[in-house]
């Protein structure tokens, strides 16, 4: 797997904000294919990393190159699928079907003259099928359920046929069941379709046995690691700076 | 209906009144779905200025608003990235600004006059063939722009920094957003007035909203809600000798409290 070309390659990356340290000479490498979350506590600076990632920030320190390109001069932004934390909270008034929130992943794609074609409509409707929601394609995202709409958002972003897929904290306000759906159907994305996903989230409850790699961030990068050997008891409280107790969330096959 | 129409000023007045219900309502979604409402306030203040330009000066006051509403749309959306967190500050700064500004170019000219209150609340008399025609180009430029970019717009709208990721220049389309609409109010102070235009914007939008649709729909519920008060407005203001903006704003104000009465849950 380390063969891979690098998805992300980030190398002594710091960033301040107001005077305070929101990551300390952080460096990871993300590979193409693999399945990896980040966790860590809230404000340690999971979702800082991943918007400098994407450009959403600025101003830090260190380098950071996406497919091989610096991020600076990175163009293929179709490449990456994100669906940021927010999306779960989006404005139930919003005036936008399931169908029209699909079709968005498609807009950055077309020129400026074209309209939509063939292309477009398979890409929507496959990733409609992929996240089982075509069936409630002319529904308002407002009508739907925590667990749809987080299949929706995810959809939008699978409609770009993406390389990459970053969730941070997807399982807001999602139900238990709607999240065993969601991992199964991460996993078979992953295996299946061989796409790259990064999941952020700071309940390590929730995380998979199926994830290849972990990484726990906190300001810094402290660990990374197979998620089956990964997080001693010490390096959880290293990581939460509080007595830690594991709690895995092991599948028995 | 069809006696009024054998006048000119009324034709004119019609075609004119439609075509600036359309873009109107059509870009002023946008801009209520991006909370943006307030901008299009400030904007027509901003155009007063271009008025009282032209007044004094003798040029054009519709092309006139034009220019310094166009100038006041990027230096405002200039601004807000500085201010980011004050924005609504900057949009109030500019919205009391202009009027200020403009009422001083104008009393210095002395020319408080008739001219002025119909720019400031709309009057279909006033509209001139060369109104319409200015109408005609800037709205026909307008709507090709917003038809090759609403998907984008859109998207802004629903989650701009999604959009960003994704690709879409972002920052670029806000600019080109904001002078649409900028050139949009400015075409329409003829008809609504400068005081009114925002309520034509903002309005339609906020009665299609209650149907609860999806977007395609909710523009159209729009658009129709537009055109819909800005003739039955028109009619109004002809048969009751009313100045045309505020009796439009009054019928979409009618239609929006139906909106309401009909989807209360």
């Amino acid at each position: 797997m380390k063969f891979e070309p690098a998805v992300f390659e980030v190398k002594g990356l710091s960033y301040r904000r107001d005077h305070q340290t929101i990551l300390e000479n952080l460096s990871l490498i993300v590979y193409k294919g693999e399945y990896c979350a980040i966790i860590g506590p809230n404000g340690g600076g999971k979702t800082t990393f991943i918007r400098l990632l994407l450009g959403l920030e600025h101003a830090a320190i260190g380098q950071i190159r996406l497919f091989g390109v610096d991020q600076k001069k990175f163009q293929n932004w179709d490449k990456i699928g994100y669906v940021p934390q927010r999306a779960m909270q989006i404005d139930t008034g919003f005036p936008a079907t399931v169908l029209e929130v699909v079709k968005m992943g498609r807009v950055a794609k077309r020129a400026f003259f074209s309209r939509e074609n063939e292309n477009d409509r398979v890409a929507v409707e496959e990733a409609m099928e992929k996240m089982d929601v075509s069936h409630l394609r002319h529904k308002l995202i407002g009508e739907l359920s925590g667990g749809q709409r987080q299949r929706v958002m995810i959809a939008r972003a699978l409609s770009s046929r993406p390389e990459v897929l970053i969730l941070d904290e997807p399982n807001t306000g999602v139900d238990q069941i709607s999240q065993q759906r969601f991992y199964a159907l991460l996993k078979e994305l992953n295996s299946k379709d061989r796409l790259t996903i990064i999941f952020i989230t700071h309940d390590i409850g929730v995380i998979a046995d199926d994830i290849g790699r972990l990484f726990t961030i906190n300001q810094t990068l402290l660990t990374c690691n197979d998620p089956k050997e990964a997080l001693s008891c010490s390096e959880m409280s290293k990581l939460y700076g509080i007595e830690a107790h594991l709690l895995h969330n092991h599948h028995h096959h | 209906m069809i006696e009024m129409l054998q006048y000119d000023f009324m034709q004119r007045a019609f075609i004119a009144g439609i075509i600036i219900a359309i873009l109107a309502s059509v870009s002023g979604s946008f801009m209520v779905l991006r909370r943006y409402s307030m901008m299009t306030e400030t904007l027509a203040h901003s155009a007063l200025v271009g008025v009282a330009v032209g007044i004094i000066s003798g040029t054009s006051p519709i092309w006139m608003a034009v220019a310094v509403a166009l100038l006041s749309a990027w230096a405002i959306e200039y601004l807000r990235s500085f201010f980011h967190l004050y924005s609504d500050a900057v949009l109030a700064i500019f919205l009391s600004g202009s009027l200020a500004l403009a009422i001083i170019i104008v009393s210095l000219a002395g020319a408080f006059n008739s001219s002025l209150f119909s720019y400031l609340f709309g009057s279909i008399l006033s509209v001139s063939q060369e109104d319409v025609l200015s109408i005609a180009i800037f709205g026909t430029a307008a709507l090709i722009l917003l038809g090759l970019f609403y998907r984008s717009f859109y998207f802004i709208a629903f989650d701009e920094e999604v959009a960003q990721t994704s690709g879409i220049k972002v920052k670029w389309l806000n600019f080109l957003l904001v002078s649409i609409v900028a050139v949009i109010i400015a075409l329409s102070i003829r008809i609504v007035g400068t005081l009114l235009i925002g309520a034509l914007m903002v309005i339609p939008t906020v009665a299609a909203l209650r149907y609860r649709q999806g977007f395609g729909m909710t523009i159209m519920l729009a658009a129709f809600f537009a055109i819909l008060s800005v003739l039955a407005g028109m009619l109004l203001s002809y048969h009751f000798s009313l100045p045309s903006g505020a009796t439009i704003v009054m019928c979409i104000l009618v239609i929006f409290i139906i909106s309401l009465v009909i989807n209360r849950r």
